[in-house]
């Protein structure tokens, strides 16, 4: 099956998928952004439990981690124009980019939302009658109080999340979209090299989720500096110390437990 | 083209019969999945020389890279591989008999295995240390203490880590059209294309899929609370 292997195949092809790096991390940063709209709009009832919206939520909680991402691809891309269509919206000339954002963004939303409500709640009741007996406003004592410690359990997720996401966005070729695994494809089509392709490829996905790994890991470093000042013992210690903790990330921690 | 609720159910009924496959390749990639992962959690937990190493190295290389790469070298690359190997020893077995599925299972187990390293992982951390030495205290050797005392809390501890697994592995198993094997999603994408109705066909395959996921957490949840049940507070 194909040319016999050649590693410097793997070199030459490393630049060419770079070129649709930009299409990869458009796709990424495209539905992050929406992800995380969504997911405060799911999380917030779900939250605050208002009556109907809470179900709603539970409903959209259910359907995008229930379904494969691969199979909501192509029922958004097929089906949204169809639906849209019964309330007079024409979107069949809409660019496939658009659906594949859109999809992506709110598969990430269920998982973000699931990542906001479980920060929110980690963080000490306690904290919030303290900031209301200071005289703070449902408002202030959220975004003072609530926010910064929430950010800060909220990290290791959101790491989670964008390189999940990262890896996902390799099947977006299955709806046309040039990005990296579709370059690939086409390169490995076109020189019977596709092991090395596919290894050039692998070894990209590799730096880039390792490169967000890293940088998210100092992020949390930062919005956790308030714990543990004199102790800096890596945080498997801090979860044994900390039985609450504990049991929020054995809820939250890894999301997605699968590539796809 | 029209909607047409009637044919979800006529697709419904088509999609019925790719179920095995689907569920096959779950099973498969779940279980041997949890085998290497097991294997690969204890090489770097106990820290062996040099096979820790190459356990972290292929945690994170697998971990870093999409299913889909996996699935694609070992298609490609295995091939290459026994046929040279057989070559050179003068073997009679050649990559072309290997079905097509068997490539689905050997690369999701090799993608499960590094998840499920992770999960076992953290399941064993979250057994307190004085468990395991007081196991020690009376008598019990290393396997004795982990077979009796550290696995059965670390299963209850892993269990909603294992049931996300297993469902990542259950979605992820939709990337064997890749291979061309016929699950659920390639089932659905040749009847939508046959009768022209892609909505409808993909709409019944969700609702396939979201059944079974939800089938997976509650099957789950009601093991949880059977091995949890040591864990529980109150007095009686």
């Amino acid at each position: 099956m194909g040319a016999p292997f050649d590693i410097g195949y793997v070199f030459s092809f490393l630049p060419k998928l770079l070129d649709t790096l930009g299409v990869t991390l458009l796709i990424v940063a495209g539905s992050l952004l929406t992800g995380i709209v969504a997911g405060f709009l799911v999380a917030l009832p779900r939250m605050y439990k208002i009556p109907v919206l809470r179900t709603l939520s539970g409903v959209y909680l259910s359907f995008f981690r229930g379904t494969p991402i691969l199979i909501q691809l192509f029922l958004f891309y097929y089906g949204l124009p169809e639906i849209l269509k019964l309330v007079g919206l024409d979107l069949t000339r809409a660019p496939v980019m658009f659906f594949v954002i859109l999809t992506y963004g709110l598969h990430t939303g269920a998982y973000a939302a699931e990542m906001i409500r479980a920060s929110v709640e980690a963080v000490d009741r306690g904290q919030v009658e303290a900031a209301y007996a200071a005289g703070m406003t449902p408002y202030q004592a959220f975004s003072r109080i609530i926010l910064p410690q929430a950010l800060g359990i909220a990290v290791p997720v959101f790491s989670n999340l964008v390189i999940a996401l990262l890896k996902d966005t390799s099947l977006a070729f299955t709806l046309g979209v040039m990005e990296m695994t579709g370059k690939a494809q086409t390169l490995g089509t076109l020189t019977q090299h596709f092991i090395e392709t596919y290894i050039a490829l692998a070894f990209i996905y590799l730096i880039i989720s390792f490169t967000l790994e890293k940088m998210l890991l100092a992020a949390e470093r930062r919005l956790t500096r308030h714990e543990n000042r004199e102790d800096k013992r890596e945080s498997i210690f801090r979860l044994k110390k900390r039985g609450s903790y504990r049991t929020v990330l054995a809820d939250i921690n890894i999301g997605k437990g699968g590539g796809a | 083209m029209q909607l047409d609720p009637s044919f979800i159910w006529t697709a419904f009924w088509q999609l019925l019969g790719a179920i095995p496959t689907t569920l096959s390749i779950t099973a498969v990639s779940v279980l041997a999945g949890f085998v290497i992962g097991a294997a690969t959690a204890m090489l770097r937990m106990y820290r062996v020389p040099v096979l820790a190493q190459i356990a972290s190295a292929y945690v994170t290389f697998i971990r870093g890279t999409p299913m889909l790469t996996h699935l694609l070298i070992i298609y490609f690359g295995l091939p290459m591989i026994i046929d040279g190997l057989a070559e050179h020893f003068g073997w009679s077995f050649r990559s072309v008999s290997i079905p097509m599925i068997g490539f689905a299972y050997i690369s999701f187990s090799i993608t499960a295995g590094a998840y499920m390293s992770e999960v076992v992982r953290a399941g064993i951390l979250a057994v307190d240390r004085g468990q395991v030495e007081a196991a020690q205290s009376v008598g019990m050797t290393t396997f004795q203490s982990l077979r009796r005392i550290v696995f059965p809390q670390a299963l209850a501890a892993a269990l909603p880590n294992l049931a996300n697994s297993v469902i990542g592995m259950l979605h992820g198993s939709t990337l064997a059209f890749a291979v061309s094997v016929v699950d659920i999603n390639a089932k659905a994408q040749i009847v939508a294309s046959t009768n022209w109705k892609f909505f409808e066909a993909y709409l019944a395959a969700a609702l396939i899929f979201w059944g079974l996921t939800v089938l997976i957490e509650r099957v789950a949840a009601l093991i949880e609370k059977r091995v949890g049940a040591y864990n529980r507070g109150g007095v009686v």
